[in-house]
């Protein structure tokens, strides 16, 4: 892997450039609250375990792929063996146009709700959609890795992406090391990148173009780029040697294709790396309240948040405040990650950014 | 001993359902089913306030206004469908006459393997297809080069690939349409061609293709809507040269945040056009002529001595199935043993991880069984109400009849992905609670596929005389004892293809059960598509190969069971 910067991630250092901020931070003041918590295993819960062990299920709608997501509830599953899990994987604009659909129609059959795009996870809010729970998990997470007001949902993890090459295809002289070196028209019909007009591409998208001036995607577009719907196809081609380069490399992606065996190397350039989190939450009138929360307490403690960080298939960063390092031994706070500072301005900015996405992408 | 008149007997019946009333009922109830979902998707089509608001705040046409800005992406779709349904119905119809009307060795066998294709799902049909022929990565490619050629020899990511894919994997139901067609013609009408001269060649075109035409036109038009939402093709080898058809593009628009339906459903509705038009045609063309081959007069089967045209043939029946099975499933296999794919094989790249992982996930092990049990419940019921449909629109003569068929073939014209939508919305609001349950799965199923039964039924009943089911009426016979005694056990072979199609259909769904799946009710193609969106085509490839797998020992099983009891029916 090839790192150009390791500084860590500051609140200060991210408005000094005054470009971005520590995580995806809407949200500012909020209304603490206590919820009464035991202990169980070795984690904080505000749920009775023992109501929640009658309830017995846990129904869980996630954006994360099949083994991720039975990965998760494996895990979940082993630690409560008398709270049966099920899923609804679909990505996260369809996932959540079938739960808005649900209960819309009077139908609430989801007791945990996971996203991996904030526009969505505010509009459900104020949908009245998560149900306030203030973990006592959140306890060990900073105040801007929650809803606002608190309770409505956490930050599980965070995933972030650079650059990947092929080694084969691209000599080591002529390998990117910043953002401009995309726009290298060596790499034209090269390149690769997701399709996809929400999370990490929309943050990208906004990082850079606050960075470099609304001129540079328009320049992207020269190199026709490909774009696909998945880390998993993008790397698979990448691999493969179909693209010489990716452009939104995800950190976990590049990890599990290496451990394949694959020829590719990840630049993280100096700018830093565009940063999403993920969001998770109990939801209002769910079927299984208290199993709910115990997940949700789990997921946010220690041993969801190994599982989280440390299962390849995931790989999301813990934020928790005692979070070990990542599976490759590396910390969180090992890279340089950039997340959008002004929520409003970024969430203003997604339809220009979807125009001009698909554009970039001949859709 | 006095004989009591006719007029008395019909009096003195006990009270059955006449065939007005049933049509009235399964007629109906089919086109319930069917527009019902649409009425929902119509009403997002014309949606022009909040993308998400439903029930829509405000109506206007804007939606359809807009789409001047897809007309690439339309033409793209109408380019690729085009090229892929001729060459699946010449493919179709070739192999369909070699195989039911030649001599050609080893027939039976071949008949059996040219259903391969469509066991295969299309998606690892283009999966395979773009390991073999990528143009940097492509086995073909790389040993191009490895032999000193320079760049690739062949390119599989361009619209001819994608047409070449879709009619390999999605066209063979041409085959077994025009098939079923074949098997149930009189062969004396070919034997009366020879006798008085003509060649093989002018027998087929001038004496066979006429009289199959319906079968032939029913698979054309069914071919051609089933390649406009064809979407694992030209998702797998589309994307990578930025070449996006309507499935592609709706698929995108549904998927990002925020979804947008409106443009999506507007999308999928534009489409009925189209296939009304199919279905125009198709319907003015069989109006026309008559295609009646079993008549009263009785028949046997017999195949035409094509001499030594019998090795070329076979030549092309070893040829199909090289490039449309043996190709594929090597590919597919091997990928799956591998850590990364590579053209050279080498141990250390060997694994069973896939496998390890594909049988370690609830979506393989629950899901398979969902979609086995979802197979035959949609084929076993949906034999009887599309073979029923088939007749009340072909032969009942009841008022209505024809706008029927109009009615239950608009799930052909939208994507399913699309259709899912309007089903989504319409089952969600239904007062029985079978939202998220196999139940919900079962009626979109049956639902979705009214087409598919329809053309592959219809194209036998056309070719039956009516006078047969006149006979059975003068002699006393009521309506649905004709029904059940003379037209059902002559659409036999119809009933049997249509029976195998709905169920392979069934279990290799995608479109709706993507939406429509509950967390306690999967089933395995979304899984495995899903598997290539977010792990690996090795796993992707894994798990395909057990789908095919189970599907094919499935149907194996069941035709071993149906020939026992064939058997011990006649002792």
């Amino acid at each position: 892997m090839t790192e150009h910067n390791h500084s860590a991630v500051t609140r200060r250092g991210f408005l000094k450039t005054g470009v971005l901020v520590a995580a995806a931070a809407p949200l500012l003041a909020r209304e603490p609250f206590a919820e009464a918590a035991t202990k169980v295993l070795d984690f904080s819960t505000g749920a009775d375990v023992a109501k929640a062990e009658a309830e017995g299920e846990v129904v869980y709608y996630g954006h994360d792929g099949e083994a991720g997501i039975a990965t998760l509830l494996d895990a979940f599953r082993k630690d409560f063996p008398k709270i049966k899990t099920s899923y609804v994987r679909l990505q996260t604009g369809a996932l959540y146009a079938k739960i808005t659909a649900e209960r819309s129609a009077g139908r609430f059959g989801v007791d945990i709700l996971q996203l991996s795009d904030i526009s969505p996870a505010i509009d459900f809010q104020k949908k009245g959609g998560w149900e306030q729970y203030a973990s006592p998990e959140y306890a060990a997470y900073k105040p801007e890795y929650q809803s606002t007001p608190a309770g409505h949902y956490g930050v599980p993890g965070v995933s972030f992406a650079g650059i990947s090459y092929n080694r084969s295809k691209v000599k080591p002289e002529q390998a990117p090391k910043t953002w401009k070196d995309i726009l290298n028209p060596a790499y034209k019909d090269g390149i690769s990148a997701k399709l996809a007009t929400s999370g990490m591409q929309h943050s990208q998208w906004y990082i850079l173009r606050k960075m470099y001036g609304n001129d540079f995607w328009q320049e992207f577009a020269k190199q026709r780029p490909k774009g696909f719907d998945a880390r998993a196809q993008l790397f698979d081609r990448l691999a493969k040697g179909e693209d010489r380069m990716c452009v939104l490399a995800e950190y976990a992606g590049y990890t599990l294709y290496q451990e394949k065996g694959a020829d590719i190397d990840f630049v993280a350039p100096p700018e830093g790396m565009p940063a999403i989190a993920i969001y998770i939450g109990v939801v209002n009138k769910a079927p299984h309240p208290e199993a709910a929360k115990l997940f949700l307490d789990w997921a946010l403690a220690k041993r969801g948040q190994q599982v989280y960080q440390n299962q390849k298939i995931l790989l999301y960063g813990s934020l928790r405040a005692d979070a070990g390092p990542m599976p490759t031994g590396k910390k969180l706070s090992d890279f340089k990650l950039l997340f959008p500072t002004d929520w409003n301005d970024y969430a203003a900015s997604h339809p220009v950014f979807v125009k001009e996405w698909n554009s970039i992408m001949g859709l | 001993m006095s004989i009591a008149p006719l007029e008395q007997i019909e009096r003195a019946r006990p009270w059955r359902p006449g065939p007005r009333l049933v049509s009235l009922i399964v007629g109906g109830a089919a086109a319930v089913l069917v527009l019902y979902p649409i009425a929902y998707l119509i009403q997002a089509s014309l949606s022009v306030g909040d993308p998400q608001a439903r029930p829509p705040e405000a109506y206007g046409l804007d939606n359809f206004a807009g789409l001047g800005r897809y007309s690439h992406i339309f033409g793209n779709t109408l380019l690729v469908a085009g090229v892929a349904t001729v060459l699946a119905v010449v493919v179709g119809f070739a192999m369909g006459w070699i195989l039911s009307r030649t001599n050609v060795p080893g027939r039976a066998a071949f008949e059996q393997l040219m259903a391969m294709p469509y066991y295969v799902t299309p998606l690892m049909g283009a999966l395979a297809w773009a390991l073999i022929a990528s143009p940097n990565s492509g086995f073909v490619n790389q040993l191009w080069r490895a032999v000193g050629g320079d760049g690739h020899l062949i390119d599989i990511n361009t619209p001819w690939g994608i047409a070449w894919v879709m009619a390999l994997f999605e066209g063979s139901v041409a085959f077994v349409m025009i098939g079923a067609v074949m098997k149930s013609m009189d062969p004396a009408m070919e034997e009366a061609s020879q006798v008085l001269g003509a060649g093989r060649l002018r027998t087929m075109l001038r004496i066979t293709l006429p009289l199959v035409m319906p079968g032939v036109l029913g698979a054309a038009v069914y071919v051609f809507a089933e390649m406009l939402g064809s979407f694992s093709a030209a998702l797998v080898l589309g994307l990578p040269s930025r070449f996006y058809v309507v499935t592609t593009a709706m698929y995108q628009l549904v998927s990002q945040y925020p979804p947008r339906f409106p443009t999506a459903a507007a999308m999928g509705v534009s489409l009925f056009a189209v296939m009304f038009a199919m279905v125009w045609i198709y319907r003015r063309i069989v109006s026309a002529g008559s295609y009646v081959t079993i008549t009263g007069k009785a028949f046997r089967p017999r195949v035409l001595d094509v001499g030594g045209l019998r090795w070329p043939f076979l030549g092309i029946c070893v040829a199909y199935l090289t490039v449309a099975v043996i190709l594929p499933v090597l590919t597919i296999t091997y990928a799956s043993f591998q850590h990364l794919t590579a053209a050279a094989p080498s141990l250390r790249n060997l694994t069973l991880d896939n496998y390890r992982t594909a049988l370690s996930l609830d979506a393989v092990r629950s899901a398979l069984w969902n979609s086995l049990f979802l197979g035959v419940a949609t084929a076993s019921i949906g034999v009887v109400l599309m073979g029923f449909l088939s007749w009340l629109i072909y032969r009942s003569r009841l008022p209505g009849a024809g706008l029927i068929e109009y009615v239950l073939m608009f799930p052909q014209a939208v994507p399913r992905l699309v259709f899912a939508f309007g089903m989504l919305w319409a089952w969600l609001v239904f007062p029985i609670p079978i939202y998220g349950t196999l139940w919900l799965l079962l009626i979109a199923y049956l639902t979705v596929f009214l087409p598919l039964g329809l053309r592959t039924i219809s194209g036998v009943i056309l070719q039956i005389d009516r006078s047969l089911e006149e006979s059975a009426q003068m002699c006393g016979a009521a309506w649905g004892y004709r029904l059940r005694t003379v037209t059902m056990p002559l659409l036999k072979p119809g009933l049997i293809a249509a029976w195998l199609l709905l169920f392979i259909a069934s279990v290799r769904e995608l479109g709706a059960s993507i939406l429509l799946m509950g967390p306690k009710a999967k089933v395995i193609t979304p899984a495995i598509v899903e598997s290539w969106f977010s792990t690996s085509s090795e796993l992707t490839a894994a798990m395909a190969l057990l789908q095919t797998l189970a599907v094919a020992a499935a149907l194996a099983i069941m035709f071993a069971v149906a020939r026992r009891a064939v058997q011990a029916g006649g002792e």
